[in-house]
């Protein structure tokens, strides 16, 4: 094992990491656990960023009054053709929404990074997959939003990469949408791996533009035709950025049959990884075709990959740290009679051996 | 293999500290670890635990409920822990205070012996050497208070039975 | 002004935009302005002046020019907001913005009621002025916005004009302006009129604004 071009690094560090190397130039934010580590390391980043032996002084931050002025500075910044983000959770993914809901609005490319905690209210600090609703349906309006789930540190840095490129390709909010757990935790990562070309900005607003944005409508056509342009421009992403993952253990083909289908996702889907390969390599489960069907971008929803594999499948269960986001999700996209049960444990981890049991049952 | 370790104790004493070079010296071994610290509210007073796990393969998740080793530093510690499955390879502070007090340990050095010993149990495990985890903690910690106090906690888990 | 926008009449929104752009395009800056909109009547210059013109969210008006003028100090920022929007539910941005010394101009309209919604009790409502949500009479000394910032933002430029003595206006906007350009935060509060929510006719109007500068001082601070 050769771990020289690893770093042990903990999920804060994977992100301040990723918008650097997405050409990230500002970052508003306001302290929250368990998510104030961005900010703080964001901010020691931008003081002692070394280019050539010299000072600099490209990264810009701002600690805000609250999470409503970081979401808002956010959208000012944006506007002027600067690629900005934010962090937040839990209360403070709540005071996002006011922000959000303009950038849904005005389509604007913002980045949001969620650690989701438990709630509702301030409920735990620790961890939770309870904002899920939040990231995709929390403003006034249709939920237009590019949501990542993912489910490592690795896939922390390349879909925190890909939400800056698809915000300023496609103008839609882009959320990345972690926890508690993967923000703390630390492993070895070897990031040099991926590799992603970054996307140029444009600015909205310039010395070069003599623009008249509204962002309010006096007549409801207006605002019909408006989202009907939005929703097709949504779809067309659509073709383009959804992504999925099947597993059926370690080594097989991704196509092998199966007659039950965990869904998860984000962390919960790593711990389900572990259990389908335990129940597909024991003894006692010999002839148990069981996989995983992982939605990656939780908006829009892979719902054709979902229908594909659910014909084949018996039954379908839902393992999720809430009690039931998800599979209402799964719900709304499966056009499959399938059953659907699963494991919901509101704001907490679920270890692969849990869902071992729940297969075994 | 996928060992799992649990440290808890008190705020301040160092847990997340000790994690960290345990996770260090496993790594130069070329093993894969994950260290996730769990805390109360509070900044400091409440308990602190610690989850790692040293692997030959990829780790998919960082919490665990059945650690294979755990640690207890404080009493406060004690009932924390308790939901977690009872190993035999568990290690409380309330075993280990007469040993420490017979040797003129100081309250604040008592973390040092812990990591002495499970130092000394992972080397013998193979999955690091427990000299790294010394050099790391002499980096660390020689320049600041305590030093030989925090030297003698470490050296008397050499020949401990355990 | 390029177009006729939709404000009621008489109402004083039009006669600060046109004194804006007006100063904008002496001092060649209309190209390099950015001007955000609250929401209220403010929102109803979207497209009253030909310079980059945009509508954001109530009361959130101010981070949204800080984070501009953050990412882009070359443009001018200008957020223009009425005295809800200012006082009440951005009171805090409008504070953080100020203490920090942020160089955005704010304009606030202060015409003591929230006038888009129909004219309800605002921070700047005047003790027993009756209004949609105080029908008895307000009990409550209203918010004086340049008054409250002047201790908290040593280095910020402040003023209250009206709309009804435009030399002032005139020129107190052309000083904000050029504190922004030094790097301090400027807000110019604005009384101006309006007559659909108070219900005046003429003369009446002038007279009410008049009234109004017993209690909202008019100068610099």
């Amino acid at each position: 094992m050769k771990t020289n071009k690893k770093q042990f690094l903990t999920g804060a560090e994977v992100v301040v990491r990723a918008c650097v190397d997405a050409g990230a130039k500002m970052m508003f934010g306001y302290p929250i656990t368990p998510g104030t580590e961005i900010l703080s390391h964001w901010i020691r980043e931008a003081q002692s960023r070394l280019i050539g032996g010299q000072a600099d002084k490209s990264l810009k931050y701002l600690q805000t009054e609250d999470e409503i002025a970081a979401g808002f500075c956010m959208c000012g910044a944006v506007m002027a053709g600067e690629k900005t983000f934010t962090a937040t959770a839990g209360p403070g993914t709540v005071l996002m929404q006011d922000a959000l809901s303009m950038a849904d609005g005005m389509r604007l490319p913002v980045v949001v990074i969620v650690v989701q905690r438990g709630g509702p209210s301030s409920g735990t600090v620790i961890y939770s997959q309870q904002e899920v609703n939040l990231a995709i349906h929390g403003g006034n309006g249709e939920g237009l939003r590019l949501v990542y789930s993912p489910s490592n540190l690795t896939e922390l840095y390349e879909y925190t990469r890909l939400a800056f490129n698809n915000a300023w390709k496609y103008n839609f909010p882009v959320i990345v949408l972690s926890d508690g757990f993967l923000m703390k935790t630390r492993q070895l990562v070897d990031l040099e791996k991926i590799k992603i070309k970054n996307i140029e900005t444009e600015a909205i607003i310039s010395e070069n533009t003599q623009k008249n944005i509204r962002n309010i409508y006096t007549f409801e056509e207006e605002l019909g035709e408006k989202l009907a342009r939005d929703k097709k421009d949504f779809e067309k992403m659509a073709g383009e950025v959804i992504m999925s993952e099947v597993f059926c253990g370690r080594g097989q083909v991704e196509t092998c049959p199966y007659e039950e289908l965990v869904i998860a996702h984000g962390i919960v889907a790593g711990a389900a990884k572990e259990a389908v390969n335990a129940l597909r390599l024991a003894p006692l489960a010999q002839g148990k075709k069981v996989g995983l069907f992982r939605p990656i971008t939780l908006s829009p929803f892979p719902a054709k990959e979902l229908n594909e594999l659910a014909k084949q499948a018996k039954k379908i269960f839902v393992v999720e740290s809430s009690m039931g986001q998800l599979r209402d999700l799964v719900k709304q996209n499966l056009e499959v009679a399938v059953e659907v049960s699963g494991l919901y444990k509101p704001a907490e981890g679920i270890e692969s051996e849990e869902i071992v049991k729940l297969l075994n049952c | 293999m996928n060992l799992k370790i649990l440290l808890s104790g008190d705020g301040g004493q160092g847990i997340q500290l000790m994690s960290d070079l345990v996770c260090r010296a496993a790594i130069q071994r070329g093993f894969f670890v994950s260290h996730i610290p769990n805390y109360g509210l509070e900044q400091r007073g409440g308990v602190s635990l610690a989850f790692i796990q040293i692997s030959d393969s990829e780790i998919a998740y960082p919490k665990f409920s059945k650690p294979d080793i755990t640690l207890i530093l404080s009493h406060q510690a004690e009932e924390r822990t308790a939901k977690f499955s009872i190993t035999n390879s568990q290690f409380s502070v309330k075993d280990y205070e007469e040993i420490l007090k017979k040797n003129n340990i100081p309250h604040q050095s008592y973390n040092m012996f812990f990591l002495g010993l499970l130092a000394r149990m992972l080397g013998e495990k193979g999955v690091l050497q427990r000299e790294k985890v010394f050099e790391l903690l002499r980096e660390k910690l020689e320049k600041k208070p305590n030093w030989e106090e925090n030297k003698r906690a470490w050296e008397l888990t050499k020949n401990i039975r355990y | 002004m390029a177009k006729e926008a939709k404000f009621c009449p008489g109402c004083g929104y039009p006669v600060v935009l046109r004194f804006l752009h007006t100063i904008l395009k002496d001092k060649k800056l209309d190209k390099k302005t950015a001007l955000g909109l609250d929401i209220g009547c403010s929102l109803l210059a979207w497209d009253a002046l030909p310079i980059n013109t945009f509508q954001t969210h109530h009361g959130r008006v101010v981070p949204t020019m800080v984070g501009l003028n953050r990412a882009k100090p070359e443009l001018l920022s200008i957020a223009l907001v009425g005295d809800g929007g200012a006082y009440a539910i951005g009171l805090q941005s409008l504070l953080w913005a100020a203490m920090r010394n942020d160089p955005i101009l704010v304009i606030v309209a202060n015409n003591t009621v929230y006038a888009m919604t129909g004219g309800q009790m605002a921070p700047t409502t005047m003790i027993e002025q009756k209004t949609d949500t105080s029908p008895a009479g307000s009990d409550q000394p209203p918010v004086l916005g340049p008054e409250l910032i002047r201790g908290l933002s040593p280095k910020a430029y402040l003023a209250r004009a009206a709309v009804n003595d435009v030399k002032q206006l005139n020129e107190y906007l052309n000083k904000a302006i050029e504190a922004c350009q030094l790097g301090n935060f400027a807000l110019v509060e604005v009384l101006s009129f309006c007559p659909t929510n108070w219900r005046t006719k003429g003369a009446e109007t002038n007279e009410r604004v008049e009234e109004m500068k017993r209690v909202f001082k008019i100068g610099e601070f």
